[in-house]
């Protein structure tokens, strides 16, 4: 009990330090791209005098000016309001940025004005990626036990054999995911943001989810937008959330090609047990093999058998 | 074989093991038989990779050609409906007021949505949705980089960009792991040439692994990231910053679209070195999706390292962090024994004082009187105590007590404890005071 117990202190440790990386990186890009944002708005807001006080426009001009526009535009900076508009760098908009770089979404809709930001995005990304896909496998490894293996026990204790007790809990978790993180958000995604439709916010979900991020779509940029930090986060913790999802789902998908050995018919890698940690119980308790266990894995990657998931379904 | 754990991030954390050299096997002349194992298995992987490689370009394809029928008549629409605009404003250019401008930004704002710049003439501007530019926009989606430069604008669009990935991206991934297996292959082999080398010379082992590793990342930072990046700059005419930012932003599959590659060439208008251009651009998009796969494997492998790194450095922290605990632990548990000893002989040696000084003080009060000790009580426990007064002149000599004393000895000589009572006995009734703040 007391590993299984300085495994989640582990775990909550990891999940706290990727949470001050977040606010650490919004605070960095925040203080290096807002002065910049403001420089180009403050341009833009000139130029559009100057555009004014012509009573008589030439079409040189104009297209100068729109290309001004146009460049302003893919840098997140809108010349339609007058300067109150927020800023796309205050502080949980530059934690948005940071986590949609460090998840890899990218949607775009905001990116480094300045030099010295681009060299801190590289950096950032650099670090942050690989430590934010440990955090979610490590939290994938926790929730496998209680979401997959467990249920499909439950399911081969209820008398089904172990391939239909894999394809049905598969079928139930894809149903449960598609409800709970497609279907629903994308209802409440629709009604927040008025100009979406349903289906804008399922294409919306699925192209955050999937970490494509073409970001043609981003909630919380509406202009008076009603508490937009607190909108932010939340979309924040969705995508983490979200991904994780995806991630055991993947998992999951792997694990079922291995029982129904479609991995070694494609000579794929076999889905490893071996968790990050090895402060985990294992599922089936061989009590003396615990620190033996990964190794012996790594050390025979042709082993076939898998003591957690396959002994279970096999009885 | 450790090669498709390393490229795929997600199963490469599972692995606990550190990988610091590329080639997870021990380097050793292996036998002739193995060799032929790994040839047949690394023929047939190749057969495999080859074959998803196709499925994957021809996907690709008939991706692009379902995304140009579905957007590029949508795209002419909003074309031509922005230079009507434009063409309304000049013929109204005599007064320029507010809402108009603001109308006019607006539109431009959302043909920029859609991919369309506005400031060019409609004769010279290249589709954004013709094959070349469908094609790269498959590549981005299934490859989940996602640059948004274009993305769909119907309903159709975007419904067939959803199952598409759905798909697509998991097609990809089996493309990946396939080709990061033959980097894999390609690269351990000449590692392990280059180990050999070094072996000669007699190097550690794990200098042998850290060389290997930084010859790997070496040179893989430059075939992968410095080569493009400076064909990038002088194509695109980026910065040195901005195509390294490209670089870098590309193969993390994070994809801003703020710098795409071969981007330009849709809205340039048409001047003296734009010719090249052109000639360039027609395989320029094929050759840039082909780096980004080669260099995605790569990038992999140089995260999942990172994340190897990571993993290795919270298992020493734990390791040491748990050396530490046990450090900690036995000295504790020697310091405590320790002190137990020192008390124990502490409290015999008190009791012996004390034991001397109450012999001495009746031998007094005998002495003096009888009326002094008949007041006391008499215990069992002070009873072996006054027994004893009489054999006092032999009990002296032999007052050194065994260190562990025996409960039950009666030997009369040499022990104190006539009637088979111990001291300890007494000091446990707690008869004699002051023994108690020993315990």
């Amino acid at each position: 009990m007391r590993s299984a117990g300085r495994s989640w202190l582990l775990l909550t440790g990891f999940v706290v330090f990727y949470i001050i990386y977040l606010l650490f990186g919004g605070l960095v890009f925040s203080t290096i791209e807002r002065p910049e944002e403001e420089r180009l708005r403050h341009e833009l807001d000139t130029l559009r005098q100057e555009f004014l006080n012509h009573s008589c426009a030439s079409a040189a001009d104009l297209d100068l000016f729109l290309a001004r526009v146009l460049q302003a535009h893919r840098s997140g900076v809108s010349v339609l309001r007058n300067s109150s508009q927020p800023s796309n760098w205050d502080l949980t908009s530059s934690m948005f940025y940071a986590n949609t770089l460090v998840t890899t979404v990218g949607y775009g809709h905001s990116t480094p004005l300045s030099d010295l930001g681009k060299a801190f995005s590289i950096l950032y990304a650099l670090l942050g990626v690989p430590f934010t896909m440990l955090v979610l496998t490590a939290c994938v490894q926790k929730l496998l036990f209680p979401l997959v293996v467990g249920p499909v026990a439950l399911l081969h204790g209820w008398g089904l054999e172990p391939r239909a007790a894999c394809a049905l809990h598969l079928l139930l978790l894809i149903l449960l995911l598609l409800l709970c993180f497609f279907m629903g958000p994308a209802a409440l995604f629709s009604w927040l943001e008025g100009s979406w439709s349903f289906l804008d916010g399922v294409y919306f979900c699925f192209i955050s989810l999937c970490t494509i991020g073409l970001g043609d779509y981003v909630p919380a940029l509406q202009p008076g937008q009603r508490n937009k930090p607190l909108y932010q986060v939340s979309v924040m913790v969705y995508l983490f959330l979200g991904l994780m999802m995806m991630f055991l789902l993947l998992r999951a998908v792997h694990k079922m090609a291995d029982v129904h050995g479609l991995t070694t018919l494609l000579q794929l890698p076999r889905c490893q047990e071996s968790s990050p940690d090895d402060e985990q119980r294992p599922i089936v308790e061989n009590q003396g093999k615990n620190q033996s266990e990964p190794t012996d894995k790594i050390a025979s990657p042709a082993n076939t058998t898998h003591p957690s998931y396959n002994t279970i379904l096999k009885g | 074989m450790a090669a498709p754990d390393l490229l795929d991030p997600k199963s490469a954390a599972n692995n606990s093991k550190p990988r610091l050299s590329f080639s997870a096997k021990p380097v050793v002349l292996t036998p002739p038989e193995d060799d032929e194992c790994d040839t047949r298995i690394t023929v047939m992987r190749w057969k495999t990779v080859s074959a998803i490689f196709f499925l994957v370009v021809l996907y690709l394809i008939i991706g692009a050609t379902v995304f140009k029928a579905l957007e590029q008549p949508h795209e002419s629409k909003q074309q031509m409906t922005i230079l009507d605009q434009k063409i309304k404003f000049l013929s109204m250019h005599s007064c320029v007021n507010t809402s108009e401008l603001e109308n006019l930004v607006k539109q431009v704002v959302s043909a920029v949505r859609s991919g369309v710049n506005p400031s060019g003439n409609s004769v010279n501007q290249s589709s954004l949705w013709d094959l070349s530019s469908s094609f790269f926009f498959a590549g981005t989606v299934i490859t989940t980089i996602g640059f948004g430069n274009i993305s769909p604008h119907t309903e159709g669009g975007r419904i067939f960009c959803i199952i598409y990935a759905l798909l697509g991206i998991p097609l990809f991934g089996f493309l990946l792991a396939g080709v990061g297996d033959q980097l894999g292959t390609i690269f351990g082999k000449g590692i392990a040439k280059v180990e050999k080398m070094i072996v000669k010379w007699k190097v550690s082992q794990t200098k042998i692994r850290v060389i290997s590793t930084l010859i790997f990342i070496l040179f893989g930072c430059l075939l992968f990231v410095a080569l493009p990046a400076v064909i990038f700059k002088h194509i695109e005419g980026w910065s040195a910053l901005e195509s390294i930012y490209f670089v870098v932003i590309t193969l993390t599959t994070i994809g801003f679209g703020d710098f795409v590659a071969g981007e330009k060439g849709g809205s340039e208008s048409p001047s003296g070195g734009s010719a090249e251009i052109h000639f360039y651009l027609d395989y320029y998009k094929p050759v840039v999706w082909f780096w980004i796969l080669v260099g995605l494997a790569y990038f992999a492998a140089v995260l999942s390292m990172i994340g190897d790194w990571f993993r290795v450095i919270s298992k020493k922290t734990k390791e040491e962090v748990g050396e530490f605990r046990a450090h900690a632990a036995e000295w504790t548990a020697n310091v405590s024994a320790e002190f137990k000893e020192t008390r124990r002989r502490l409290s015999v040696d008190i009791y012996d004082k004390f034991q001397r000084a109450a012999s001495i003080k009746r031998k007094l009060s005998s002495e003096l009187g009888i009326n002094a000790t008949l007041n006391q009580e008499i215990t069992p426990g002070k009873r072996t105590l006054s027994v004893n007064l009489g054999d006092e002149r032999e009990c002296y000599p032999n007052l050194t007590l065994p260190l562990t004393p025996v409960p039950g000895a009666l030997t009369r000589n040499g022990s104190l404890y006539l009637n088979g009572l111990s001291p300890d006995y007494a000091v446990e009734r707690r008869e004699i005071p002051g023994m108690d703040s020993l315990k």
